[in-house]
């Protein structure tokens, strides 16, 4: 063989001992359509889009309360770092609060990633990589973040191989930033941070598009959209005369099985397929006789109550205990996820015959199946002989069991202690105990449902089953329901919504999303959406909320889906679907700067983020947040220029970004239309903010809808509506409301002349008060023309 | 040794001591500029809002938290109460250059009071790593050991609650103003 030289050319038939992989074929003619120039960023690495992060850094600068004063991650350890001493590698603490963010949102978008990929490889598996992303007459823009971030327009499921390899290279290359002895800044780790959670938005919103493309779910084709059907929620919505099967996870395919192997052996009717969690979610998009049974916040409860005859899992949100809890009750459990196999024998392509015997017959406790195709059928015929034999099986305590537990309690304040709530559960058991079960009923919902309470118990009390028991009637009676998951906004509601959006007059989009970890239970999730559909903001859910939420009912006994309309449009309510359909959130968001605005998206990802920051008025709302994608989540909306409240126990997370009013300099604007720098009030105040209750969440989330570009018209409709939640839930005006006040013809006109005295009185302002106008006192006029940006390559022309 | 409230929040070595009412009101007068910031626990009983209020009443000014600012409201106390949200006010407070509530400056000593106690104890963690030149000191009078506050009370269960109300007391009167 010649020896190949640089330059120089080789005759391939003359190789030898050389294999040829062919890679992707792609035809003449047929490379990426020009749909659109490219923009500046198409797939950023880690520091392309730094000085978009370091914008909002100093504007929101990160705020650490840490929740271990140590470093324990590698053998100079452990370093004590209280007070912000540095550490053997020379960290601080406030970079090591950076660095454990980051690793936070390492894991959460890892574990989108993960699913997302995981699906791409069974979809194409199962119907090939050429499934097409088309959404209906309704959804020209059918991948906005992909558009956006990748700078790609995906036809086919295929596609997406490209934009997974994107990020999984960009997530190697960020868990390599958290090594000892790499980053040691507390702004470059958060900057880190949002590319991280940048990424973890497109992952969610490559897995929805791919199982939407392959389930065929809603979209805007016929059937989907704001008209989608309603599906039953709640414990009490299960019939347990049925064999049971509970899904329990947020990777759907297995599930989807269980739906087609019922429907093609006529046993819709016969079983009952329920779900906890977001597969519950994607189960009925897909097989709309499923029913979801809970949120995350229950599963164990749900687990422990010995409804299910058979439990499938696939992947996150899954008690690591799931096992020892299907064995407590006899319920075979079957899982279905190389991420999640606690242990069992890998059964995958067995005999079904074989597999099912074994479960029935008890002789293993569970199996895995990682082929989806495979789970339906083994499922179904398991629960159909268990129901059988598990009839006569009853897991709820008899009243004498619970008589001697209540009893039996020491009140020694151990539970307490363990509760992350901290519930006086010794207090209701002794109340109990003297016939009165109300105060143990009432904890059911308080409680996050961790079991904590049962490992420090003294007397052993299987408190959950107890305080089960006490609020097992109500628990019979929990019948909610809500409309099945959407999918995508549609863009020709973007074009309907988009100009009152920008402009104020939809006072704001609130998006409610994320886990059950709530301080206060369930109904807080129903009382946020309730009070801003009532008011006519938009209100998009995912996830543990969009559950929650459904199971409480007005006066009229509607629940919250009932008794909004289902159109993203001023008062609706809208399921978006589970975690990973939130993409479509940040989607909506991208689309009116899109759609409305006539931005352009293609790897356009900063200048879009700008315009969402100054002029969407949107919030999000993870009013239970707990887990690590959670994290992911909202820093992926708070680099978009989306800010988030928490719930208390999201101060947790020991990161928030808020921003600092009081410091003039760190509100100047540019006016893109002419360069001009313009100081503003302080809208959004804060990315990322925790609230103590809900009284107080309720105005804090109307105040982060302020946005610079709101017009007079539509600021007087938010400021109506953050002074009337102030006055509603707090009693009082806000103390900053005057800050938002640019003009007398941003006051409601109903309290204008009461609103300019007190800006005269307590604010020292000068009025004219014949002509009603504010002459001195605001941060700024009005400006109708004013064309905020932070972005000075965006100025058109200079003054 | 005391636990903390929640079993678990062992912060690392700097672990704050529990304290009788008269030592923390000792403490508290010792403060050059005091802060009680209040949170929406105190709402469960009109006791504790007149607690805040007599506190309130020895100069000592008033942040109210979460929605407790609706218990001064009711009472009619609002002079030297502002609402704040507890977040917001932490990071104001671990600023050296903050104006504070007067206009004057920020403040060298503060009191948690009636707060959630995981939220609570985070932002006592935030103040005790990063609120340190000059030091802010931190004490809680709530009815939970708070290791990252400098000073706190024990864990009092429900069944001690009249004991705690009774702790109160002697605190407000041991504060010399």
């Amino acid at each position: 063989m010649e020896e190949i030289k640089k330059g120089g050319l080789v005759d391939v038939f003359d190789l030898k001992n050389v294999d040829v992989h062919i890679g992707e074929i792609v035809d003449e003619g047929e490379g990426e359509e020009e749909w659109e120039p490219m923009g500046p960023h198409p797939m950023p690495r880690i520091a392309t889009l730094r000085d978009w992060d370091f914008k909002l850094l100093n504007r929101y600068k990160p705020f650490y309360a840490p929740i271990c004063d140590m470093c324990c991650l590698c053998t100079y350890g452990k370093c004590d770092l209280t007070g912000n001493k540095k550490g053997a590698c020379g960290i601080r603490m406030d970079a090591q609060q950076g660095r454990i963010v980051l690793l936070a949102c390492l894991v959460g978008c890892s574990a989108h990633c993960g699913h997302g990929r995981h699906l791409l490889h069974d979809m194409i598996k199962k119907f090939g990589p050429d499934v097409p992303i088309d959404f209906g007459p309704e959804v020209d823009i059918e991948a906005p973040l992909t558009r956006l971030v990748c700078g790609i327009k995906p036809k086919t499921i295929g596609d997406y191989d490209e934009v997974f390899s994107y990020v999984e290279e960009q997530i190697v290359q960020l868990a390599d930033a958290l090594h000892t002895g790499q980053e040691g800044s507390y702004m470059d780790f958060e900057s880190k941070a949002l590319h991280m959670g940048m990424l973890d938005s497109l992952n969610k919103e490559a897995a929805d598009i791919i199982q939407i493309a392959c389930y065929g779910m809603p979209t805007s084709l016929p059937g989907g959209g704001p008209d989608v059907p309603l599906v039953d929620v709640g414990i009490g919505t299960i019939d347990t005369n049925k064999p049971v099967i509970i899904v329990i996870g947020h990777n759907v395919p297995p599930a989807a099985d269980i739906g087609v192997y019922l429907t093609e052996n006529d046993l819709e009717d016969k079983v009952e397929l329920g779900g906890i969690c977001c597969t519950s979610i994607d189960t009925t998009r897909v097989y709309t006789k499923a029913k979801i049974v809970s949120a995350l916040g229950r599963q164990l409860r749900v687990l422990r109550a010995g409804i299910a005859d058979v439990v499938v899992t696939d992947e996150q949100c899954i008690r690591a205990d799931v096992l020892e809890l299907c064995q407590r009750v006899q319920s075979p459990m079957i899982a279905t996820n190389d991420k999640a196999m606690h242990g069992l024998v890998d059964r995958t392509d067995d005999d079904p015959n074989k597999i099912v015997e074994d479960l029935v017959s008890g002789r293993v406790p569970g199996v895995i199946i990682l082929e989806p195709d495979q789970v339906g059928e083994v499922a179904v015929r398991t629960a159909l002989q268990m129901d059988k034999k598990r009839r006569s099986l009853n897991f709820i305590l008899s009243d004498d069991e619970f008589k001697y537990y209540v009893n039996d309690c020491i009140l020694c304040g151990g539970c307490t202690l363990a509760c992350p709530n901290g519930l006086h559960i010794g207090e209701a058991n002794k109340s109990a105990a003297t016939g009165n079960i109300k105060p143990l009923a009432d904890l059911f919902d308080l409680c996050v449902g961790c079991g904590r309470c049962e490992q420090v118990c003294k007397k052993h009390i299987p408190i959950v089953d107890v305080m089960t028991k006490a609020a097992y009637p109500q628990l019979k009676a929990e019948k909610g329901r809500m409309r099945i998951g959407r999918g995508p906004i549609w863009d020709s509601e973007i074009r309907e919504v988009g100009a009152p959006l920008v402009l104020g007059t939809i006072p704001g989009i609130i998006a409610p999303i994320g886990c059950g970890n709530y301080p206060n239970g369930t109904k807080d999730a129903w009382l946020i959406v309730k009070e801003f559909a009532e008011r006519n903001y938009i209100v998009t859910l995912t996830g543990c909320m969009a559950i929650d939420c459904a199971l409480w009912k007005d006066e009229e006994g509607k629940t919250i889906y009932e008794a909004h309309h289902g159109r993203f449009d001023a008062g609706g309510v809208l399921n978006i679907g589970s975690c990973v359909s939130n993409a479509h959130i940040h989607g909506a968001a991208i689309k009116v700067a899109s759609i409305f605005a006539g931005r352009p998206l293609r790897g356009n990802y900063e200048e879009i983020a700008d315009y969402i920051l100054s002029r969407v008025g949107a919030c999000g709302v993870a009013w239970g947040a707990m887990s690590q994608k959670a994290a992911s989540i909202a820093t992926g909306f708070n680099r978009l220029g989306v800010p988030a409240v928490v719930g208390p126990h999201g101060a947790k997370y020991r990161r928030a970004f808020m921003s600092r009013p009081d410091i003039k300099e760190d509100w100047k604007l540019i006016d893109a239309t002419d360069g001009s720098e313009v100081y503003v009030e302080p809208g959004p105040q804060d990315l990322l903010v925790a609230c103590e209750t809900v009284e107080e969440a309720l105005p804090m989330m109307a105040k982060l809808c302020f946005r610079p570009s709101d017009t007079d018209r539509g600021r007087s409709i938010k400021l109506t509506h953050y002074i009337d939640l102030n006055q509603k839930y707090l009693s009082t005006y806000p103390p900053d409301w005057h800050l938002f006040v640019r003009a007398a013809s941003d006051l409601p006109i109903a309290t204008r002349n009461e609103l300019l005295k007190k800006l005269e009185d307590e604010q020292e302002w000068k009025i004219d008060w014949k002509k009603k106008k504010i002459v001195e006192g605001p941060i700024r006029g009005y400006n109708p023309s004013f064309n905020p940006t932070n972005l000075e390559r965006l100025i058109r022309g200079k003054k | 040794m005391e636990v903390a409230f929640d079993v678990a929040n062992v912060s690392g070595p700097e672990m704050g001591g529990i304290a009788p009412p008269e030592v923390i009101g000792s403490y508290i007068s010792s403060a050059r500029k005091p802060l009680l910031v209040v949170g929406s626990e105190m709402l469960r009983d009109d006791f504790f809002v007149e607690i805040a209020i007599e506190i309130g009443k020895k100069g000592i000014p008033i942040a109210a938290t979460g929605h407790s600012i609706r218990g001064f409201v009711e009472k009619e106390y609002t002079e030297n109460v502002h609402y704040y949200n507890l977040h917001e006010l932490t990071n104001y407070l671990r600023d050296p250059n903050w104006k504070g509530l007067d206009g004057e400056g920020n403040y060298d000593f503060v009191i948690f009071y009636g707060i959630i106690y995981y939220y609570a104890s985070q932002m006592l963690s935030c103040l005790k790593n990063f609120a340190t030149e000059p030091l802010v000191r931190t004490v809680s009078i709530d009815r939970y050991y708070h290791p990252n506050a400098r000073m706190s009370f024990t864990n009092i269960m429900p069944r001690m609650e009249e004991e705690y109300k009774d702790m109160l007391d002697k605190l407000v009167e041991s504060i010399k103003r």
